[in-house]
């Protein structure tokens, strides 16, 4: 049986996620100006610093709720809800595997099949039809305005070929 | 250069004449608006020979009408999904976004859209009028009174941090150093680039936007299987033609909200290099500052959301005075509009509005008329455009990726700018899901370089003597008045408190 107390505890691990980061990023940051001209240093030492001091003020308030039991260290924030964290992962995977396919599959071939699997993933598998008929029209759409209407440079990929082999 | 009514009015009319260019470039522009990366700058850059071989007149109602539409088209997409098409809709959704999740999403339309037109027309006029002097303000905004124009913008970080301070400053500070990200304002030294090229020039606005607002709000509306809480959807279920009456009803009730704010757009649209994003930032943070109720403010309260949005409009008209008055660009489009006009041979300055009173008073004109037609064809689509909100997250979340992230890749075509908008992506919603504000980042991310670059020009011009901060009288009077405007809600708070103390205090009869 869960402890009452222990559930209210607050779940700080994944706060902290945030506060580290910067802190990380500062101190990259600062290495990367230390002989610097002063120019280049001046308004990055003054905001770092006080970022810096503001993480570890941060670090502490958790580090004291934690000594008084009020909080824990667990990553609850950021994965709940847990039922959907499989396909929140398999969203955030389609989504690189986009940004890098869309280099040599083309925008417009591209979009459609990340719109078409995302769809599906997050329709928990039912109507793929619709979910193909969607993705196909934007995708179109898409083609139509930013590479027909705009004349934006995507990178080419075969459908775009195509319709260039064609007209 | 002083307004002679007569011409101004033939000049409108004469502008009415162009309603059929206007009314197909206003749709045009709420589309470009909508989407981030296609700025009305990038449109017309890209339109630029379509442009050029328009005679001048059709070219600058071209121009002008896309800049004001593309303007209120970045407000859509802020309020209905959280995703600000430009800059300067960034502080849109604080309040905009929570009224849709609340099914008041036909309401916040409206009500944009009347606060856009009213503090569009609004500073049109007083641009017209105001002409000669509102110029002077483009002379005397020196590199100091800049630093605390860029103050104000960035103190409504400690405004959005008011539920948790700490938090939100460490996100407001992490922005501000990512902000300064790039190579040095003097010497060019790369500083954090991370060894890329791409990254030399400074981080990109776009992708940051993207990634903070739209991909991380993507990541995160899966949860549900629609973006609207169960109070929102029964809302959205009956909501009729009178949700819009509504919305205009309460933006022309706040008409005193709306002027004050449009007016802190025009004056900051003014300042060459400030621009949209500074004003709705600067026009929020003030709202908030003095409102009686700034505790609603982020819930989906209307002043939240009226005062970004007339500032931004506000904005419009100011960038156009330097411009036209004393040939300088307020902004990128304006910029673009220069070029256009000198190729076509067109002097600046008052000989503009002597000789060429079509011209000079035109571009003001076009706009009031685009406001106009906008008005009465935009306001009737605000209940259809409301109904995205119902549309399920599972088709909704790939569709905002996919076209958020190309939109990244629109304004510098560098691949590189996608895979950013993708870790802007994962950082915005690790920050948002653990209770930090993304736009306390994006306020440090577009205000970090700009107080960088005017603090190190303030500092080269006084040879590193710090005092020069407090060495100009205009400067020195907006410092009082940022003093102040920070102080006087803490003061008025604590008097609110005071009062309701004393009156718990009276003992019942």
């Amino acid at each position: 049986m869960n402890d009452p107390q222990s559930t209210e505890k607050k779940s700080l691990g994944a706060e902290l996620i945030f506060p580290v980061a910067a802190l990380v990023f500062t101190l990259y940051y600062f290495s990367t100006i230390y002989n610097s001209p002063w120019t280049a240093q001046v308004a990055a030492f003054f905001v770092g610093a006080i970022l810096i001091a503001l993480v570890l003020v941060f670090i502490g308030r958790v580090v004291m709720m934690k000594a008084r039991g009020e909080a824990d260290l667990g990553m609850r924030d950021i994965v709940e809800p847990l039922s959907i964290l499989p396909i929140r992962f398999g969203l955030i995977g389609l989504t690189i595997l986009f940004t890098i396919a869309i280099d040599w599959g083309g925008f417009t071939l591209t979009s459609f099949v990340f719109m078409t699997l995302s769809m599906i993933m997050l329709n928990r598998g039912k109507s793929k039809g619709l979910a193909a008929l969607v993705a196909a029209c934007f995708s179109l759409a898409g083609y139509l305005l930013f590479i027909v209407a705009f004349e934006i440079r995507f990178p080419h990929g075969p459908f775009e070929n195509l319709i260039d082999g064609l007209f | 250069m002083d307004a002679d009514l007569g011409i101004v009015l033939s000049v409108f009319w004469h502008t009415l004449s162009y309603w059929w260019v206007i009314l197909p470039t206003i749709f045009l522009g709420l589309i470009v608006g909508a989407i981030p990366g296609f700025s009305a700058a990038n449109t017309i850059i890209i339109l630029l020979p379509l442009t050029l071989a328009m005679d001048l007149e059709m070219g600058l109602v071209f121009m002008v009408a896309l800049y004001a539409s593309s303007r209120m088209g970045a407000g859509v997409p802020a309020i209905l999904v959280n995703i600000p098409g430009t800059a300067g809709a960034a502080a849109t959704p604080l309040d905009g976004y929570p009224m849709a999740k609340q099914g008041r999403g036909q309401q916040a339309l409206a009500m944009s859209f009347v606060a856009s037109t009213v503090g569009g027309l609004l500073t049109t006029v007083l641009a017209i009028l105001m002409m000669p002097w509102l110029a002077e303000v483009a002379f005397v905004m020196h590199s100091v009174e800049m630093i605390v124009v860029m103050l104000f913008g960035i103190s409504l970080i400690a405004t959005i941090a008011s539920k948790d301070t700490l938090k939100g400053l460490i996100a407001g500070f992490l922005g501000l150093m990512i902000g300064f990200i790039g190579s040095d304002h003097v010497y060019a030294t790369p500083r954090g680039t991370m060894g890329f090229l791409e990254l030399y020039d400074g981080i990109p606005l776009i992708p940051a936007l993207v990634g903070l607002f739209a991909v991380s709000e993507a990541f995160l509306v899966i949860e549900g299987d629609s973006m609207l809480t169960h109070v929102g959807r029964e809302a959205m279920k009956k909501a009729s033609w009178k949700e819009t009456i509504e919305g205009c009803r309460i933006a022309f009730s706040k008409w005193w909200h709306i002027t004050w704010t449009s007016i802190i757009g025009l004056i900051v649209g003014v300042i060459p290099g400030a621009g949209a994003a500074i004003a709705s930032f600067v026009a929020y943070q003030q709202s908030k500052s003095f409102s009686k109720t700034p505790e609603l403010y982020g819930t989906g309260h209307p002043e939240g959301l009226i005062a970004p949005e007339s500032a931004n409009n506000g904005v419009t008209s100011g960038t156009l005075i330097p411009l036209l008055v004393i040939g300088i660009p307020g902004g990128a489009t304006a910029a673009i509009m220069l070029v256009v006009m000198q190729y076509h041979g067109v002097s600046f300055g008052p000989a503009l509005f002597r000789n060429q009173p079509e011209i000079g008073y035109g571009m003001f004109m076009v706009m009031a008329v685009t406001y106009l037609i906008m008005t009465l064809t935009i306001l009737p689509l605000s209940r259809y455009m409301s109904r995205v909100t119902m549309v399920s997250t599972a088709y909704m979340s790939p569709l905002i990726i996919s076209f958020t992230l190309v939109g990244s890749f629109v304004p510098r075509q560098y691949m590189f700018d996608m895979y950013l908008a993708l870790a802007f992506g994962v950082l915005g919603y690790v920050a948002r899901k653990t209770g930090y504000h993304v736009a306390a980042i994006l306020i440090g991310v577009i205000l970090g370089p700009l107080l960088e670059q005017y603090f190190l020009r303030a500092m080269k011009m006084s040879q590193g003597d710090i005092s020069v901060l407090f060495s100009s009288q205009l400067g020195n009077i907006l410092w009082v008045c940022l003093a102040l405007s920070l102080l006087v809600p803490y003061a008025l708070d604590w008097r609110r408190n005071r009062a309701a103390r004393a009156a718990s205090d009276i003992p019942e009869d």
